[in-house]
């Protein structure tokens, strides 16, 4: 009995170091965003959240930089939110459903467009979009991340797909439904979770993405939030303050959607991951 | 029995006849329509791209004339492989790719056993976990390097007084602490992925297993060894394939922390491509180092292939 007390002890310190060790840097951002000047050089740093300086978060909004790189952030996460889920549920149920020529290659090609680094892609996709007028522009931005997600959303869709038995749709297909019909009527509804967990996934690959966003936007009032808080790296005119109110203001929504949806975003990732 | 073959088999059925019989849209042009619009994206903006890089390769071409390319066939290939600072580019990017799996799957693992015997409280645990793998790359990146501040940062306080302090302090600027610190923050934000991957594979151990073996005078290692991970053996070669491929390609927070350097103590076969293309404004060579990259990364899956159907096969002997 002591020792079965004694590994239980253990057991829950050792989960709470995990647990410390996991939000700790998130935390500590919110603390240094919440930080008079005197605390954050002081000898002794203060660790817990000064409530009192909560203004830092409205100023930094209030300031504008930060509202518009935001703002342009949801605007190309929409964008690619849409298009590729718009993308990959056809694609998707293409894989799941029909057996075609070329089947094998596409998912051959999926997969293996999972290894390759954008650092590697940009250079031709900006000779590209220069051809095509699609530098410096919001939509470029919603075009290379989709094509970089789509592969990912549809693989994971397939998954979902080929889970509903094929009854299902032949009872409405023997009705005269039409593919497309059958897809977005029978299907779709009973995907309806995956499709969240690609949207929440699609949505926060473009909100995350810098590389693209770095190199392919000029102007300042276009440059999404990955590209404005990058910058403050090694910057030293704004406070430290400021840079860490953007920074969590960033974070937030990604950790809460993650959270939200975590049971489906990990089983159709791991989905996704086992049939590769 | 594919939908191709069903969507034919109307014609022969009373239905042949009704007002709506197979439409031009079931016939074997049907998959082609549902996949086309994202074939053709990932054509033109995977595809082609990637084949342009490949070809680029084989040339000298410079950022400020990209349209200008003269081949050079295997000359890039040749400079890179004789250059003792790319050597060093692959015995980092070797060491960053190994650190990465074994310290992801392996924390991982830890961290999935821990939280996979039930426990008041499991649920917020579970959740909680899940949070550095949600959070953006570029805020990791940020706090990582407000965390390592040589002066304010709190690991250096927090080392100086355990009496482990680094002298001066500045580990992103040291050429023997930047990799651990930047390795450490890359574990951090992959562990939430492979613990909750290895949980619910761990779902699939058999209970009753477990305790015959226990009851059966086994020690916890040996019905570990003999139950445990023979169940999840699979999905921890998964792991460490997809943790290989993902850490050949990693970018923003290496480059984000450090720039590759100091002294190339940091830099992976992606920072230097990078560098080699913008720095130094040769396409060509920065083309060959990143498909250098991409033939590691099909060894490592194909390889995996291989090795997963000869177990296979072991297993079904």
């Amino acid at each position: 009995m002591r020792r079965f007390r004694i590994g239980l002890t253990a057991r829950i310190i050792a989960v709470l170091v995990v647990l410390g060790v996991a939000v700790f840097p998130l935390y500590w951002m919110l603390v240094t965003a919440l930080s008079s000047n005197a605390d954050l050089f002081a000898d002794r740093p203060r660790l817990v959240p000064d409530i009192g300086h909560f203004g830092v978060f409205v100023d930094a909004l209030a300031e504008g930089k930060a509202a518009g790189w935001l703002l342009n952030s949801l605007v190309i996460a929409v964008g690619t939110m849409v298009l590729s889920v718009g993308l990959g549920i056809p694609l998707g149920y293409a894989l799941s459903r029909f057996s075609f020529r070329g089947k094998a290659v596409l998912t051959l090609v999926l997969l293996f467009t999972q290894m390759l680094p954008e650092a590697l892609m940009v250079v031709p996709l900006f000779a590209l979009f220069r051809r095509f007028d699609l530098l410096d522009s919001l939509t470029g931005l919603v075009l290379v991340n989709s094509a970089f997600v789509l592969p990912i959303v549809a693989l994971i869709l397939k998954g979902a797909i080929d889970g509903i038995p094929r009854e299902l749709e032949e009872a409405a297909r023997a009705d005269g439904g039409r593919p497309f019909t059958v897809l977005t009527r029978i299907n779709m509804p009973l995907i309806a979770p995956s499709i969240a967990a690609t949207a929440v996934i699609a949505f926060f690959h473009a909100w995350n993405e810098y590389v693209f966003a770095v190199t392919f936007i000029f102007t300042p009032e276009l440059q999404p939030a990955s590209v404005g808080i990058a910058n403050f790296i090694g910057e030293l005119g704004t406070p430290i303050q400021t840079v860490m109110a953007v920074a969590f203001l960033f974070t937030l929504p990604a950790v809460a959607f993650y959270l939200l949806a975590q049971k489906y975003v990990v089983s159709g990732m791991t989905a996704g991951a086992v049939k590769g | 029995m594919t939908v191709l073959e069903r969507t034919r088999a109307p014609k022969t059925t009373r239905r042949s006849g009704t007002r709506r019989g197979p439409s031009p849209l079931g016939s074997k042009w049907t998959p082609y329509l549902f996949l086309a619009p994202a074939a053709l994206f990932i054509l033109v903006f995977q595809a082609v791209p990637l084949a342009q890089e490949v070809y680029l390769s084989f040339t000298r071409t410079t950022l400020l004339n990209p349209t200008r390319s003269q081949w050079v066939g295997l000359d890039n290939y040749d400079r890179i492989f004789g250059d003792p600072d790319f050597r060093h580019t692959l015995l980092i990017t070797f060491v960053y790719v190994i650190a990465c799996v074994v310290g992801a799957v392996g924390s991982g693992l830890v961290v999935a056993l821990l939280l996979n015997k039930g426990f008041r409280g499991r649920g917020v645990a579970r959740a909680l976990v899940t949070v550095p793998w949600a959070a953006p790359g570029i805020a990791v990146a940020l706090i990582a390097t407000w965390m390592l501040n040589a002066q304010y940062g709190i690991v250096n306080r927090f080392l100086d007084a355990v009496g482990l302090g680094v002298p001066g302090g500045a580990i992103l600027d040291s050429p023997r602490y930047a990799l651990p610190a930047v390795l450490a923050t890359t574990i951090w934000q992959l562990f939430p992925f492979t613990s909750v991957v290895l949980l619910s594979a761990l779902q699939a151990v058999p209970q009753d297993l477990n305790e015959a073996a226990t009851v059966d005078g086994a020690g916890r290692w040996a019905t570990f060894r003999a139950v445990t991970w023979q169940v999840i053996k699979p999905t921890v070669g998964l792991l460490a394939v997809l943790m290989t491929i993902w850490s050949l390609r990693r970018f923003e927070l290496i480059w984000l922390m450090t720039k590759g350097g100091p002294v190339g103590a940091t830099e992976t076969l992606v920072i230097d491509l990078y560098s080699q293309a913008f720095d130094s404004k040769e396409l060509g060579s920065a083309a060959a180092i990143g498909m250098v990259g991409v033939v590691i990364s099909l060894i490592v899956i194909t390889g995996s292939r291989l090795v997963a159907r000869a177990v296979e096969k072991e297993d079904v002997r």
